[in-house]
């Protein structure tokens, strides 16, 4: 009878060994399938560091650059521009940009880290179309547009620090992406200064 | 500890059997890829001197930094000698050249082979052979010709390095006019391409072994485990 | 739990089914080492399509950049060349399996009455399974990817009259190209591993309707006790779980040391020359199909006729189709037949691994001339079971099973 005993807990015990050993070699087992879809070398490189040469960006223009496959602004701001960003504040939903959809370098009032020059991520952040750029006045836009981005899908407003306006269908400013000046003519997207 | 047991495998395994594959006319060569300052002068000798005409198509610039432990900025300013559209190649970019084929097919005959998986479909001996085996042969376009590969159109590269040999009527190759190197030398220089070739061919040899002495022990454990409980369940069975 | 189970089993009887198939099913209780590997082939069947779906996520089913796409997963996916060498070796191991697997029909007349059905089902699955590795040889689009469906492809224009217009049909090309790779690459992933899923669901339906043969050959179910269970079954589970596993985990130890040991094989598993992506305008010095093929391939060129050769080949596999009707020999287990059938078999596996070898060499007058030595054999086993079996000189077959320690 202890004989019967002895052998069902030693039974017990075994089988709990190899179900708890079967386990763990199941959950390492899966660990390489699981992370063989993160992205890959080549995926990553591609998200890595882009460096912009913005000599050529006149005041007032616009430039696009692609980085992680997505759309990145590069506005070089007149003054006249800046006094008009300065005095919105009251229709703005967020205008001290508390929400971090920036870097903190870049949480001022001109959301950048020289004020002539804006990068920011060209994508809605509401539904993630990518807002045309309206700097001048436009009366589709209203009588008092002082130029910003509009989203033609669904009629996002941004002022031209790529901060919403109230009551709009994004619920926030436009992201600022890591970047820094490598010198005063090459800009380095895609990374904090080292 | 895992560096003896790559060097264990390796021997035992792919060179014995790579060996014996390829007709035993090779000269054998040994690898070892734990030694990462091998590696990194193989890296160093292939931009300088390989790179020009062959690419590694399948491989990029930015493994090197994990694998082989060289720097970002090291590998940007010694390897990366090349540029796409006007600026510099990326870090993540495979490694490719800039030649013009059609223009180096007119040089050369031939267009030079990607380099990336040689050492699995040729062996990393058949490399070593055919990089020591070049003679002088003023019958053929480039001077030099190959005792490993007759007639081959590629030039002999490294004769700075190695010298260049001539065949005497017994068909042995002695050193006619001295390189920077002496033949010894020239052989480790060789045996380092090649270990860094055997790298490019299977990145995955770094950690293939050292990942594989874990599993093993693992699956050993578990099945002696299941084994006992086997044996306590057919207890009941006669 | 058990009130979910009952929720459950009212709707779907899931309890019946693990008891009829499990906890209650019956097997005889000598099972020895060859009867681990049917559950082996249906482990590995899962791993390859797990294995296979992953691949796929990365892999590129265009002629331009498939060879690209395998390096790519070799190198720059995360683990990805772990599941490309469990997937490569997974193939081999597959056939080593299902090799011992009908060897062991063989030796214990698993073919013969009731299991006929048994072992057309099981054949069905061999055939498709070869189809299913020649396809997925393609793949990888390397020389040897390309020109053994070159060859292979070929066979097909051996048939009068049809034969070139099929070999065209399968191609849909003049020569192999993306066309061929995109349609093969359809077959390998979804429908021959869909057609296999429902053959090898059949076969284990009727196995489990007929029962497990044994080594002895004793139809278990033939002696009962007053419960109406076999005297010399056992459950299945847990007795023959608890077996299984740990024919598991013995076989994973061995097949793990190959995928990260040993991924190539010596050029068996992985031959040196699909290093080389495919180039139609050059073929490789040596062209030789993968292990698994190699001894109906010796058959192929045994025969110095294209026909004749295809045939013949065709025939080596349709052959093993009427096992149960070639053997008329009532006693099942090698252990109680004659000496006559023990040669006979020896002799079959002799020849069955010697056309392996062959077929992996180039030939030579010698090898020709033995490869065609073994192609006799091969086929003689099937004529001379016919005309000895039928008043064979057997042993007496016990009436129980017998257990050795």
């Amino acid at each position: 009878m202890s004989d019967n005993n002895n052998s069902s807990n030693r039974r017990n015990f075994l089988t709990n060994v190899t179900k708890v050993v079967g386990g763990v070699g199941a959950i390492f087992a899966a660990i390489p399938f699981l992370s063989s879809m993160s992205p890959s070398e080549k995926t990553k490189m591609a998200g890595a560091p882009i460096e912009i040469d913005i000599s050529a960006i006149q005041p007032g223009a616009f430039k696009i650059v692609e980085w992680r496959g997505k759309p990145v602004w590069i506005v070089h701001r007149t003054t006249e521009m800046l006094e008009k960003i300065k005095n919105d504040a009251e229709h703005l939903a967020d205008p001290k940009s508390d929400e971090e959809y920036q870097p903190q370098y870049a949480q001022n009032k001109f959301r950048s880290v020289k004020p002539e020059y804006l990068v920011l991520v060209g994508v809605c952040t509401h539904l993630g179309c990518s807002p045309l750029y309206k700097p001048g006045e436009n009366k589709d836009l209203g009588l008092d547009w002082k130029g910003g981005f509009f989203c033609p899908c669904h009629g996002s407003k941004f002022d031209l620090s790529g901060r919403v306006y109230k009551a709009m269908p994004a619920p926030y400013n436009l992201e600022v992406p890591p970047y820094y000046f490598a010198s005063e003519t090459r800009l380095v997207v895609g990374e904090d200064r080292t | 500890m895992n560096k003896k047991y790559v060097i264990f495998f390796i021997l035992i395994f792919s060179t014995q059997l790579t060996y014996a594959a390829s007709g035993g006319q090779l000269k054998p060569v040994q690898i070892d890829l734990g030694n990462k300052a091998s590696l990194q002068r193989g890296a160093q000798i292939f931009f300088n001197n390989c790179a020009g005409c062959h690419t590694l198509k399948y491989h990029r610039y930015s493994k090197f930094v994990g694998d082989l432990g060289i720097s970002e900025d090291m590998i940007k300013s010694n390897l990366i000698l090349t540029t796409s559209k006007g600026e510099k190649t990326k870090l993540g970019s495979t490694i490719v050249n800039a030649i013009n084929h059609d223009s180096i097919k007119e040089g050369f005959g031939v267009v030079p082979p990607d380099l990336t998986l040689t050492a699995r479909s040729r062996g990393p001996e058949w490399i070593y052979t055919f990089l020591t085996s070049f003679y002088e042969d003023k019958t053929r376009p480039m001077g030099v010709n190959n005792v490993l590969y007759p007639n081959v159109n590629m030039p002999h590269v490294l004769w700075y390095k190695e010298g260049l040999k001539e065949m005497d009527e017994n068909n042995i190759l002695t050193v006619k006019v001295e390189g920077q190197l002496t033949q010894k030398e020239y052989e480790q220089e060789i045996t380092d391409l090649v270990n860094f070739l055997t790298y490019v061919s299977e990145p995955a040899q770094l950690e293939r072994y050292s990942i594989g002495l874990w599993v093993m022990l693992f699956l050993v454990f578990f099945a002696f485990i299941t084994y006992l409980l086997k044996i306590e369940y057919w207890r009941d069975i006669k | 739990m058990s009130k979910f189970m009952a929720w459950v089993d009212e709707r779907l009887p899931v309890s019946n089914f693990v008891k009829n198939h499990l906890s209650e099913y019956y097997a005889p209780k000598n099972f020895n080492f060859f009867y681990f590997f049917g559950s082996l082939a249906l482990f590995v069947f899962i791993m390859q399509i797990i294995t296979g779906i992953f691949l796929t996520i990365n892999y590129k089913p265009d002629a331009a950049s498939a060879f690209a796409s395998v390096e790519y997963i070799m190198r720059d996916v995360e683990w990805g060349w772990l599941i490309r060498y469990m997937h490569s070796t997974g193939a081999s191991f597959f056939f080593i399996i299902i090799y011992l697997h009908m060897l062991r029909a063989l030796m214990y007349g698993s073919y013969k009455k009731p299991r006929e059905l048994l072992w057309l089902f099981g054949m069905f699955i061999f055939v498709l399974l070869m189809a299913e590795a020649f396809m997925g040889y393609l793949l990888p689009w390397g020389q040897m990817s390309y020109w053994g469906a070159q060859v292979i492809i070929s066979l097909f224009g051996a048939i009068p009259f049809v034969g070139e217009s099929l070999a065209l049909w399968i191609r849909g090309d003049y020569v192999i190209s993306d066309a061929t790779l995109n349609r093969f690459f359809a077959f390998h992933v979804i429908a021959l591993p869909l057609l296999l899923f429902a053959v090898i669901y059949l076969h284990i339906a009727a196995l489990h309707t007929v029962g497990s043969n044994n080594p002895d050959g004793v139809e278990i179910k033939q002696n009962k006790d007053k419960d109406g269970k076999p005297v010399d079954g056992i459950p299945f589970h847990p007795y023959y779980t608890v077996k299984d596993i740990f024919g598991l985990a013995v076989f994973l130890t061995i097949f793990m040391f190959v995928v990260f040991f040993l991924p190539e094989f010596g050029g068996f598993f992985l031959e040196k020359d699909n290093f080389v992506p495919a180039d139609p305008l050059k073929t490789p010095e040596h062209i030789v199909p993968v292990w698994y093929f190699t001894p109906f391939y010796a058959i192929l060129r045994a025969i110095p006729d294209k026909l004749g050769g295809v045939l013949a080949m065709g025939l080596a596999i349709f052959v093993l189709f009427l096992m149960p009707w070639l053997d008329r020999c009532k006693v099942k287990s090698i252990r109680y037949r004659s000496l006559t059938y023990k040669i006979l078999l020896t002799s079959f596996v002799i020849s069955f691994i010697g056309l392996g070898y062959i077929g992996m060499m180039a030939p030579t007058p010698i090898l020709t001339i033995l490869g065609r030595l073994f192609t006799l054999v091969y086929f003689g086993f099937f004529v001379m079971l016919y005309l000895t079996s039928k008043n064979e000189k057997t042993k007496p077959v016990p009436e129980r099973v017998t257990m050795y320690e």
